[in-house]
């Protein structure tokens, strides 16, 4: 299927390029490994070497991924994974976000009592099915990718195993989860009896060439596949899991589920829709009739997770609804991408920025926690800024980021994905966005309230408590990070460009004729 | 347009953001550093003033092009530029900021006791983010200083404000940012139909926007949509009735800074907005609303004026009156001849003026008696005359008598209306009336007749820094009374400009192809 035409000899059958290409994953696989050996070591008294085994490893994932967003896409595998400038990205983000929380979780666990060092190994292997799926072209790979994400991740969510709710929060994302993913599962299945293949672009290809635009085995396969994604990044109607595992999970978790998982889910989406919007693989009716859906999602998303948002007392769920909503708002990116002159790069850079703020607002929140991850209702929150105003401040940024108000990345961010939602058409939808981040902007102010505007409450867990140095580091980096890219987003917006340009199916989606 | 090599305007509006992050180090342990933070906010407002008087000096009165423009790319890829301008409308405003803020800082001098450094700090922040949005000649980098604008004024009501300061300051932010928001969908579709019209990519400046060509006829036309879109935003500003229920709120309770501030600046950019924005982009629509707003800004005046009449505390009147002399903003900006836009610009100057000394002598009593209840007060001009001087002055300019500059504005504004509508025109000189009856009812209340109550009598009349405060105050008010010559002749290029697109000839010509705009050479 490659062109041969390179000069060294290839080694475990692949070429000099394929194996660049697979390095970080080498580095993640072998990290996640020797972390497993140290720990049997470690079993008892846990030291540093395994987090910081774990994020060498991420590191060097990140190290050997850089130099590769300029290189020309390359088919893996016989075509199962594609590395691209988009896989590239997207494995930087993933590596980064997951590298944060390791580093500051560590403090958090300690704190907790839960210092496990399978913790960290988990991590790494979730994001390894992260960037497994990031670069998945074929539905077998996403599942793969997807599963070795998912089970890590379950595991993760019951971590506090003494605890009740951790547990629930487990058993019910696990259970839930799983028939996600048989849903998705048997899509693929429907699709591979559509059309011959589980690689979605010669999928998409075989589709068009044998006329199948109204083929309801196909169109059945695809909105399976569609229900799995939609449940994973968990848009209305399929979010009831998440506010009761966001706030089961330990902090960390949670912040890795918001930022690492989220955008490997939207991301691979973000593959598969392209390369059937891009063929165009669909008849205009149906292709119609999927937009309808993901219009009716977007809106439902928007419009439930906010609003459901406002009723919250504990910043944890709090801040799983505003993920709700955030998803809506990347629904209506995806929705608009196809017929917006920028394509699929204003989604991309909102879930940049979304990973990015929200990972910091999460390092705030573990350092918050108190034992059982206590010390999360808003009530503990107030007069934090006479305590701890850097810490106040951190988390101040990241709310008004995520609300949207300039001159925080989450503007620019909204401002972008708008914009190109404008372009596409979908002018109400975005009437119906903006209005939704207005509701939202109500509860992120609450939160700002409790900081800064109320005085602290006598007894209050935060009296005496000293935050960790670790999570203060990372959040400030996201602030710095946010603020940089909300005053002068210009080289971001440049650089991000390029990526989904050439990136799913190696193919710049389809221009839009003008309105 | 070429960038320009003046880098003044840039100055002008990130020094006071720049002195604020330096006076933020400074530490304030100690009573002297605490001292020391407040002069050097003081210092930094002053300044920032010097340097808008050096704007004024190169500013040619002759010309309706944006001054000493600064063009620099900034967000290439969505055609968002970092352009600053300044011209006759927004160049008094802009004098208005810097001269307002000073005396802002100065008056809070002592009022305010806790995390001191901060609260300068966010004035001199807001400061910056006003001064922006006078300036910006981009639609994005508005939009930007428009909405963090925000973020300091809702901790200023927040955090120093009255009892009820949070639900205020909550209100205060929701209400601008939902308006705002809509506005932002329809900068969007602007921007695009730049694209889609003219072939040459996305554009946020403002001169390319304006001759982006909208379909209009209709009252749910795209051209009165994006009216209603931008008209709202600005006026929740202004506030126009019927969205100004956040004003009463955030007035009350914020600290006097605040009030003097959101009064004296932030009404006006609702003002300001409909100047810049919404009269060159919506020709068609702005004629097809003219009679609804007219009404709206009558109507805001009367009802302004009635609810402040039935008030009883002090601060809550001054906030209503500010929807009624908002109102006759509304009223001379919508009467689109220059009489009535000139009259709507020299007001909101005005209003500034006039209404910021009455918050300001609001605070200075309630600072020592801590009550605003009228009944509280009785015969206070025996125990404090030189208050009772600036009280009356400033009040009679609040309540247009000749002579003041409240006179020349709410004049201008009505011979303007008089000659669009004759009807409108007899009714709001009615809500002149209005006014001078519930200002000077609250004068005779709280001034005059016998000094009541034992804590009146021992009031102390006013301080040096006191004095200081309300001086330039005074002195603008007689001169912008007495030689409003001075003032029209900067401005008077500008508005004519900004009335191309409604003048006689325009209007007989077409009705959907716009002939001019400003700033279009």
């Amino acid at each position: 299927m490659e062109p041969i035409t390179l000069t060294p000899p290839p080694a475990f059958g692949l070429t000099a390029q394929q194996l660049a290409w697979l390095t970080p994953y080498f580095f993640v696989l072998g990290g996640s490994c020797l972390a497993l050996l140290l720990s049997v070591y470690e079993a008892t008294k846990p030291s540093i070497s395994v987090p910081a085994t774990i994020i060498l490893a991420f590191l060097g994932g990140i190290a050997t991924t850089l130099p590769l967003i300029e290189q020309p896409p390359t088919l893996l595998f016989g075509g199962m994974l594609i590395a691209d400038g988009f896989t590239a990205y997207a494995n930087i983000l993933f590596l980064i976000s997951a590298a944060a929380v390791t580093f500051f979780s560590r403090r958090y666990l300690l704190n907790q009592d839960l210092e496990h060092t399978e913790f960290y190994t988990l991590i790494a292997l979730s994001a390894l099915g992260m960037m497994i799926m990031a670069a998945s072209t074929d539905l077998v790979m996403i599942f793969l990718g997807l599963e070795l994400m998912s089970i890590s991740v379950y595991v993760l969510v019951g971590f506090r195993r003494n605890d009740r709710r951790s547990n629930e929060a487990g058993i019910k994302y696990y259970i839930l989860g799983s028939a996600a993913s048989a849903v998705m599962l048997y899509g693929a299945a429907l699709f591979f009896g559509a059309t011959g293949t589980t690689n979605v672009q010669v999928g998409a290809i075989r589709a068009i060439q044998m006329g199948m635009g109204q083929n309801a085995l196909l169109i059945a396969g695809l909105l399976c596949i569609l229900i799995g994604f939609l449940f994973k990044i968990a848009s209305v109607p399929f979010h009831m899991w998440m506010p009761d595992v966001y706030e089961g999970a330990p902090a960390p978790v949670t912040g890795f589920m918001t930022t690492g998982l989220k955008a490997a889910v939207f991301i691979t989406l973000l593959r598969v829709f392209s390369s059937m919007v891009s063929v165009p693989a669909l008849s205009p009716q149906a292709m119609e009739a999927f937009q309808n859906v993901l219009w009716v999602s977007a809106a439902l998303t928007m419009f439930l997770g906010n609003v459901a948002a406002l009723q919250q007392t504990n910043i944890k769920r709090m801040l799983a609804y505003s993920s709700i909503a955030h998803s809506g708002y990347l629904l209506v990116g995806l929705l608009a991408g196809p017929q917006s002159h920028d394509g699929f790069s204003a989604v991309l850079f909102y879930v940049v920025i979304y990973t990015i703020m929200n990972l910091g607002a999460f390092a705030v929140v573990s350092a918050i926690a108190q034992k059982g991850d206590t010390g999360l209702e808003l009530n503990d929150l107030s007069g934090l800024s006479a305590k701890h105003p850097g810490l106040a401040f951190l988390l101040a940024v990241f709310l008004f980021s995520m609300a949207g108000i300039p001159p925080t990345a989450g503007f620019t961010a909204k401002y972008y994905l708008f914009y190109s939602a404008i372009q596409a058409g979908q002018v109400w939808l975005v009437v119906l966005a903006v209005l939704c981040s207005a509701i939202g902007a109500y509860y992120y102010l609450r939160v700002i309230v409790q900081l800064y505007m109320r005085e602290a409450i006598a007894g209050s867990p935060l009296q005496n408590w000293k935050p960790s140095r670790a999570a203060v580091t990372t959040a400030l980096a996201a602030v710095i990070l946010v603020l940089q890219l909300g005053i002068y987003p210009a080289p971001a917006l440049k650089m991000l460009r390029l990526g989904p340009a050439e990136a799913p199916a190696g193919g710049a989606p389809a221009e839009a004729p003008g309105h | 347009m070429a960038s320009s090599t003046s880098c003044l305007l840039s100055w002008l509006v990130f020094l006071p953001l720049l002195w604020a992050l330096v006076g933020l180090c400074i530490p304030t342990n100690t009573a002297s550093g605490l001292k020391l933070s407040k002069l050097s906010a003081l210092i930094g407002s002053l300044v920032t003033f010097a340097v808008s008087i050096c704007v004024y000096q190169q500013f040619d009165p002759a010309s309706a092009q944006a001054q000493l423009a600064e063009n620099h790319a900034w967000i290439p890829s969505l055609g968002v530029g970092y352009r600053l301008g300044i011209d006759g409308i927004s160049l008094w405003l802009v004098l208005l900021t810097t001269f307002l803020t000073p005396i802002v800082i100065l008056s809070s001098w002592e009022s305010v006791e806790k995390k001191v450094k901060a609260y300068y700090a966010l004035i001199l922040a807001l400061e910056t983010a006003m001064l922006g949005t006078f300036l910006a000649m981009d639609a994005f980098l508005f939009y930007t200083f428009w909405e963090a604008m925000l973020i300091p004024m809702y901790f200023l009501v927040g955090i120093w404000g009255g009892k009820e300061r949070i639900y205020a300051a909550m209100k205060l932010f929701l209400y601008t940012m939902a308006g705002s928001l809509l506005m932002l969908v329809a900068i969007f579709y602007l921007a695009y139909q730049y694209k889609l019209q003219t072939g040459l990519g996305y554009s946020m400046y403002l001169p390319d926007l304006y001759m982006v060509k909208i379909p209009s006829g209709g009252y749910l036309a795209p051209q009165s949509l994006l009216f209603l879109a931008f008209t709202i935003a600005f006026a929740i500003k202004v506030p126009l009735f019927p969205l100004h229920t956040w004003l009463p709120d955030a007035h009350v309770q914020a600290p006097t800074a605040g009030s003097v501030i959101l009064a004296g600046v932030l009404l006006k950019m609702g003002g300001y907005g409909l100047i810049r924005f919404v009269l060159p982009l919506f020709p068609d629509a702005v004629r097809l609303y003219q009679t609804p707003m007219l009404v709206l800004g009558t109507v805001a005046i009367t009802y302004g004026a009635l609810i402040a009449w039935v008030q009883t505390d002090v601060k809550k009147l001054v906030a209503y009156s500010s929807v009624s002399h908002m109102g006759y903003v509304v009223l001379g900006i919508f009467a689109l001849n220059p009489t009535g836009m000139t009259g709507a610009v020299y007001q909101m100057l005005c209003h500034g003026i006039s209404t910021s000394g009455l918050f300001l002598l609001v605070g200075m009593i309630y600072d020592r008696r801590h009550t605003r209840e009228m009944s509280d007060f009785g015969g206070i001009s025996k125990v404090m005359p030189l208050f009772a001087i600036a009280f009356m002055i400033i009040l009679l300019s609040s309540a247009a008598l000749p002579g003041t500059n409240g006179f020349i504005g709410e004049f201008m504004i009505l011979l303007g209306l008089w000659q669009t509508s004759q009807v409108l025109a007899a009714f709001a000189a009615l809500g002149v009336i209005l006014g001078a009856v519930y200002l000077l009812f609250m004068f005779q209340k709280v001034m005059l007749g016998p000094v009541t109550g034992d804590e009146n009598k021992r009031l102390k009349d006013l301080s040096l820094r006191e004095v200081a405060v309300l001086v330039p105050l005074l002195i603008a008010v007689f001169w912008m009374g007495f030689n409003p010559g001075f003032w029209f002749k900067k401005m008077q290029t500008s508005i004519d400009a900004s009335l191309v697109p409604y003048s006689q000839s325009a209007v007989a010509s077409s009705n959907a192809e716009k002939v001019g705009t400003p700033w279009n050479p």
